[in-house]
């Protein structure tokens, strides 16, 4: 499906570094181009597929996620993707210009993040119509979820087919500015006092879900939370802005 | 068109369905049904059912049968030997059990079924074209030895594996091909293919039938059939789902019943589909319903010809005059790459602009690009010609020494990953042709084939193979002969001899080759003449090079653009041309009016209503300044008039001058006289302004030693810009731009030392010692190993494709005057090892930003150690650390962009 999505700038500049720094007009008229076309060229598409966890486990290992939908009966994986045609317009901007390929990248890596967000939203709202409430997103590649689970994980969401996700030798997806990610559900009922935390960046998951869910904490200790078991935790631009990568490190 | 080929047909309703007389009905789903049985979690592989659960698939497909399936699809969707790597089954052993499957089902066809390798081709992913075509090869061969009537290749998303997959079953086997694609709701595969584009590409390849299956419902795909039909030169397939597939409570359900499928299904064999089935979520019942609609409606249309014979021609061969099965299609002269598709239907009025830039012939900065491998200027030319309303992209790489075969296919796979606009294969090179012929994603335009004998049979059998389009010029081996009558004969042997190789007459375009005026007069009225005899008696697309035709006359552009407006007049479809020229695009987007392609006349009006004529007013001056004035250079993005040079032409003059109180560089004793210049390149390179920068550098040059203005302002902004990254004032895309400006500087400085040094050859003087050396006069007679080379291999290791940080460092330690060879991402150890031994270069980068792939990082390095023990590495990447990198045996750790150069700079400083 298309799912609806515009590039949040500051979050570009973010995956560039971005601390304050005055940009100018003509940087920041590049940025704005930048996303611009991203938002013109690209439409950001998702599909997901619900699974028991017992089926998905079976190639789904390892401790961490099983902890994270630990009491969770069902699980949805789902895949963002920007699709080929962003391969392609990288390509062509990156070699066009070295610095617009890195405004242009940076963009498309928000793009695809507001996507997956948006495509959380909806199976966060689908899911609250049967009753049902959700964790947050848990990647592939992070923690101890290996990535070599993606080629199975595409075939089992049907992004193979939908959205034509690939994987590369390493186990990468491509197109590279794609998102996967796991997200359990529980009935509501039993979420009372469990501490289920709503996805960071879906304030309309907030919205339409159990006010409750959001009490779980703030971004900071979601931060730590979530970065507890990343290798790249010690370096991460993003964990020391207080994001999350979801296991799609900038 | 393909090379016509004998088919094994083997039975009589195959045969009538081939000839389009009569419908094939094919199965429907399989999944849906291997679920309902309760088979789908017995193998990874569900092919491998056939060997373990034949009784189960034969059941399934007996209510095929049963309900009127005229061709049943073997179980084999992923027989593949990447999918089937990890089993102990053999594609050969699938296949000869499915189809044995299918037979003792009763099934009266079978089809044995390709479904993609799952693997991502080049450029996107690993598997070359040569390894899809094995992998394809292996199974349309093992479908043949199984017994199997037609090879279905199906839901296919990337048109150049469709490619594969056609080239390889139409050439190992004697079956009817099949092959249908998968398209999404906006009408496109996932890489933008149409299905216009890809019947056109296709049935060009020699398939039998071309069609759509899969994704979407039959009300869905209608519409998208009847976009197929009129360029499929073969029957037109088509497999729909049973309806959009929606899900309901974490189930895939198709909700289109028997019934209204069938129903739906009559706009598609009213828009021509022949051969019909149903893909997902469709049932036997779906198929009985079907059976009854076909049985409803008469036996399909009458075949056309595809073209009229050749009148004068004493014998035509029976290639040309291959029936088209399809009566929908529409004989057109079509180019394509995947995503755009420029077609010329017989006996409409349309041209189409071939873009003429990526041509060495005369261009120093082209061909220097081609010689140092920097594909990057080509891409920049045609991004453009692109902005600048190109149709075709003329390609062209010949330059003496070079391997062409290789560098035309390299640069192919570039463009085709780069640019949507279809392309132009140029080169006299009949090994050169086919190489890049047979990596294209489409189906391309070959320039050229001439009226020679010897060349004919080169040229032809690769235009034939590979369905191209060909241009054939008027000459032969007594050369190009004046008058238009002898130039029409040539063209007519040329129409013929493209016949017998299975060539439609309306894949040909003659060019009736274009002479200078100045020096063939007399002619020019000749040619004009040619391709008007050419167009009425051959019925043939034209093409001509325009821009000879002003050769040794002054105010070329003028010349150039009047003959231009004559040779339309006179029939030309295709101008060979600079599309950057505001004034021959002005008379091409008139001319478009003119001949009724511009409907309403909608461009020209947003495009020149408003705009003031060049020619009004006091400023009409010269040639150039009107030509540079006129309305369609406003249609275009300015910054990429000026090719691959700077990108920030449309900010210029934005801000005021700075002043030089606040100059961030010292100002030498050289640059005394002009500080205010000093201050204002200075704050540009901060600015990250490269036009207005490229301006002043050009200024200062009059008066100053561009080596100076190096030595003494770039390098040392460069130096204040990298240090304003470090205390972080600036950030990643600030020195980005800065160091973007700068380059835009410096190449001001070598383009006037190169013209300086082609006036005189001899004297060359420059101090060779400094940075700017390199920069300035890196050129192709230098790319030789030299032991003081100071060239840098950069390259992301095996198995990552993340190459930002890659290019980041690559313009960084370009701009500090190394030359850089990029090998791009995902480069196998052993390949940046034979890079470097080649180009001599004594310092090597690697980036890799996962952790998975760092074992790569680790291997590259011994290898680059034990085979070039002078060669030192210096690697980076968000993963690597300084320990990591002394851990796997790395001369340098570099934490970032800024931190290469100074590595580099130290590096080579102290080696000097």
């Amino acid at each position: 499906m298309e799912l609806t999505a515009q590039v949040d700038i500051d979050e570009a500049l973010a995956f560039l570094g971005h601390r304050g720094q005055a940009l100018g007009p003509d940087l920041a008229a590049r940025i704005q181009r930048a996303a611009a076309l991203c938002e013109a060229e690209l439409r950001p598409r998702g599909v997901w597929q619900t699974l028991p966890w017992e089926d998905a486990r079976l190639f789904l290992t390892g401790h961490d996620l099983a902890a994270h939908v630990d009491g969770y009966p069902e699980v949805v994986l789902m895949a963002a993707t920007l699709g080929p045609e962003s391969e392609l317009m990288l390509r062509r901007e990156s070699a066009l210009s070295a610095t617009d390929g890195l405004l242009v990248d940076a963009c498309a890596s928000s793009l695809v993040e507001q996507a997956a967000n948006r495509l959380t939203c909806l199976i966060v709202e689908e899911a609250a119509a049967r009753g049902l409430t959700a964790t947050s997103r848990y990647s592939p590649g992070y923690g101890d979820l290996p990535l070599t689970c993606q080629p199975a994980f595409l075939a089992a969401c049907g992004a193979d087919r939908a959205l034509g996700l690939r994987t590369t030798a390493a186990n990468m997806l491509v197109p590279t500015k794609s998102i996967t990610a796991v997200i359990g559900l529980k009935p509501v009922l039993d979420a009372e006092g469990e501490g289920v935390v709503v996805p960071q960046k879906a304030p309309a998951v907030a919205a339409g879900a159990p006010s409750r869910s959001a009490a779980a904490g703030g971004a900071g200790s979601a931060t730590q939370d979530r970065c507890a078991t990343c290798p790249l935790a010690p370096t991460c631009s993003l964990r020391a802005q207080g994001r999350i990568c979801y296991g799609n490190p900038a | 068109m393909a090379t016509p080929r004998n088919l094994t047909v083997t039975s009589d309703h195959l045969a009538a369905v081939l000839e389009g007389r009569a419908y094939l009905l094919c199965d429907g789903g399989m999944g849906t049904l291997v679920q309902a049985a309760g088979l789908h979690t017995v193998h990874e592989v569900p092919d491998l059912l056939n060997l373990t659960h034949p009784q189960d698939i034969a059941a399934i497909q007996r209510r095929y049968v049963e309900a009127g399936a005229d061709c049943i699809t073997t179980n084999t969707f992923s027989a593949n030997r990447l999918k089937l790597k990890d089993t102990d089954a053999t594609v050969a052993q699938v296949y000869a059990a499915a189809a044995a499957i299918a037979r003792e089902a009763g099934a009266p066809l079978v089809a044995g079924d390709i479904g993609p390798t799952g693997a991502l081709l080049e450029p996107l992913g690993p598997l070359t074209l040569d390894e899809a075509y094995d992998i394809f090869a292996e199974q349309a061969c093992a479908a043949e030895a199984a017994g199997c009537d037609v090879v279905l290749i199906e839901t296919m998303a990337d048109l150049l594996e469709a490619k594969a997959a056609v080239l390889a079953a139409v050439e190992n086997t004697s079956l009817p091909v099949f092959a249908t694609m998968t398209f999404g709701e906006d009408g496109r595969t996932f890489l933008g293919t149409t299905p216009a584009i890809a019947a056109t590409t296709l049935s060009a390849l020699g398939a039998q039938a071309v069609g759509l299956n899969c994704s979407l419902g039959p009300v869905e795909l209608a519409p998208l059939v009847d976009q197929l039909a009129p360029a499929a030169r073969s029957l037109v397939m088509a497999q729909p789902n049973a309806g959009l597939p929606r899900l309901q409570d974490g189930e895939t359900v198709f909700d289109v019943g028997p019934k209204e499928f069938a129903q739906a299904m009559e706009a598609i064999l009213d828009a021509g589909a022949t051969v019909v089935g149903g893909c997902c979520g469709t049932t036997p019942e779906h198929i009985r319903a079907l059976r009854a609609v076909l049985d409803g409606r008469p036996a399909p249309g009458p075949i056309v010809e595809a073209a009229a014979p050749i009148s004068t021609a004493p014998s035509s061969t029976p290639a040309s005059k291959l029936p088209v099965p399809n009566p929908r299609y529409e004989a057109a002269f079509a180019v394509a790459s995947a995503q755009r598709m420029v077609r010329l239907p017989q006996g409409q009025a349309a041209v189409a602009v071939i873009g003429e830039r990526i041509n060495p012939t005369g261009k120093k900065k082209l061909k220097a690009a081609l010689q140092a491998g920097d594909v990057d200027y080509l891409v920049a030319e045609a991004a453009a010609q692109q902005r600048a309303r190109a149709d075709i992209l003329d390609v062209n790489v010949g330059v003496p020494g070079l391997d062409e075969p290789a560098l035309l296919t390299q640069v192919v796979c570039t463009l085709q990953a780069t640019v949507p606009l279809p392309l132009q294969l140029d080169s006299s090179d009949p090994a050169a042709i086919e190489a890049a012929a047979r990596i294209y994603a489409g189906r391309p335009l070959v320039n050229s084939v001439n009226g020679k004998a010897a060349n004919l049979a080169a040229v032809l059998p690769v235009v034939a193979r590979y369905g191209c389009t060909v241009v054939g010029l008027t000459l032969d081996e007594n050369g190009i002969p004046p008058t238009a009558e002898e130039r029409l004969a040539i063209a007519r042997r040329i129409v013929e001899a493209a016949a017998d190789y299975g060539i439609p007459r309306e894949d040909v375009a003659i060019d009736c080759l274009v002479m200078a005026a100045a020096t063939n007069q007399a002619e020019v009225r000749e040619i004009l003449r040619a391709v008007t005899l050419v167009k009425q008696e051959l019925g043939v697309r034209t093409v001509l090079g325009v821009s000879n035709v002003s050769f040794g006359l002054p105010q070329r552009p003028l010349v150039n653009a009047t003959f231009l407006a004559a040779a339309f007049g006179a029939g030309l479809d295709m101008p060979i041309l600079n599309p950057l020229n505001a004034r021959y695009r002005d008379t091409v987007d008139t001319f478009r009016v003119l001949n009724g392609q511009d409907e309403g006349c909608r461009y020209f009006l947003d495009t020149y209503a408003g705009v003031a004529d060049p020619y009004d007013g006091p400023a009409s001056g010269t040639a150039e300044a009107s030509a540079a004035a006129a309305p369609g250079e406003s249609a275009g993005a300015p910054s990429a008039a000026g090719g691959a040079t700077g990108t920030a032409s449309s900010r210029q003059g934005g801000a005021g001058a700075p002043s030089a109180a606040t100059c961030p560089i010292p100002v030498t004793p050289t640059f005394a006289d002009v500080p205010e210049s000093v201050a204002a390149l200075a704050a540009y390179a901060l600015e990250g302004r490269g036009a207005p920068l490229a301006e002043a550098t050009a200024q200062l040059l009059e008066t100053h030693d561009g080596l100076a203005i190096i030595n003494d302002i770039f390098v040392p902004v460069l130096d204040v810009v990298g240090l304003k990254y470090d205390d972080g004032t600036f950030f990643l895309p600030q020195l980005m731009a800065s160091a973007e400006a700068v380059k835009a500087g410096f190449d001001v400085i070598r383009a006037q030392q190169e013209a300086a040094g082609a006036a005189g050859r001899d004297s060359a003087t420059a101090d060779p010692t400094s940075a700017a050396h390199d920069a300035a006069t890196t050129s192709p007679d230098h790319a030789a190993p030299s032991p003081s080379s100071r060239a840098i291999v950069v390259a992301t290791v095996e198995g990552d494709i993340h190459d930002i940080g890659k290019n980041i460092v690559k313009m960084l330690l370009e701009n500090y005057g190394f030359p850089v060879i990029d090998l791009g991402r995902d480069v196998a150890p052993q390949a940046i090892v034979d890079a470097a031994r080649e180009a001599g270069a004594r310092l090597i980068g690697l980036s890799a930003l996962m952790t998975t792939t760092v074992g790569a990082m680790e291997h590259t390095i011994q290898l680059v150690h034990q085979q070039l023990p002078q060669a030192a590495v210096m690697v980076g990447g968000a993963v690597i650390t300084q320990e990591f990198a002394d851990q796997i045996g790395a001369d340098f750790y570099a934490k970032d962009a800024a931190e290469s150069t100074r590595v580099a700079t130290q590096f080579f400083g102290e080696e000097a």
